[in-house]
């Protein structure tokens, strides 16, 4: 539609890139508090809001827990990873 | 540009008058029946039962236990939402 | 006259960050974390796309990652061509 002008010069920003990139493929996502969760990433939204399947939750690498489908809140998200 | 198919506050919906499990800040888990909830992850529950975690002078970790039959959880506390049928 | 004189000496911040695009970047967080990799992209909320990535957590710990979308909200400070902490130890 516009020709708006972002930071970045290319025309889909590289996070949403990347986004689409890893849906639906095995995933770490990495809290600020320490926890990860593997698991395979099913949907994102621009606020970080993550939901997972077939999710284990680790603490300083060790299995805590595992979830079939679980919902992250997006302000707790430190990173996402590929694996 | 995401898919616009599936969002992840669409779990909330599937979820809705089912069993859920709540993770919060400060050591507190939430489980209950889903009733309501908004864009900001505020969730209304009914007979909640909620753990709080703590550790003793010994360092041992020991929990209490709450019962609610209604409970509302600000949605900014919310670390994590799920089906209650985990491992 | 004044914008002109402006347009010449102002470099925009985020313009300093579009321009490591490619480049190793060392990105420091709140709470004494750090990561060091090569910067794809970033986005309006400087949301971080790095690949070939060190994680250095506050326990001292390493993990290194493929590639990672770096959450905006907990940076602090960027030093472009920055290796990481150990290119700066302190005696």
């Amino acid at each position: 539609m516009s020709t708006e002008t972002t930071t970045t010069s290319t025309e889909i920003s590289a996070p949403s890139r990347f986004l689409n990139e890893i849906t639906a493929t095995s995933v770490i996502v990495k809290l600020y508090s320490g926890e990860e969760y593997h698991g395979i990433l099913e949907s994102i939204d621009g606020y970080m809001n993550v939901t997972m399947e077939d999710t284990k939750e680790y603490v300083h690498g060790k299995l805590i827990k595992t979830y079939n489908d679980v919902f992250i809140r997006g302000n707790n998200v430190l990173y996402i990873s590929n694996v | 540009m995401s898919d616009s198919k599936s969002e992840p506050l669409d779990l909330f919906k599937v979820l809705l008058d089912e069993k859920v499990h709540v993770k919060l800040r400060g050591a507190r888990e939430i489980t209950g029946r889903l009733h309501a909830y908004d864009s900001h992850c505020n969730i209304v529950l009914s007979d909640a039962v909620e753990t709080i975690y703590d550790t003793d002078a010994n360092d041992q970790l020991i929990s209490t236990q709450k019962k609610s039959e209604v409970i509302f959880v600000r949605g900014d506390s919310v670390i994590l939402v799920s089906s209650p049928n985990d491992v | 006259m004044s914008t002109e004189q402006s347009s010449l000496s102002q470099i925009l911040p985020l313009e300093l960050i579009d321009k490591c695009i490619g480049s190793r970047i060392w990105v420091l967080l709140s709470g004494d974390k750090e990561f060091v990799g090569t910067l794809i992209g970033f986005d309006d909320f400087v949301n971080m796309v790095l690949e070939d990535v060190t994680e250095y957590d506050v326990d001292g710990s390493e993990t290194q990652r493929k590639k990672i979308l770096l959450s905006g909200n907990h940076i602090t400070m960027l030093v472009p061509g920055g290796e990481g902490p150990k290119s700066v130890a302190v005696n």
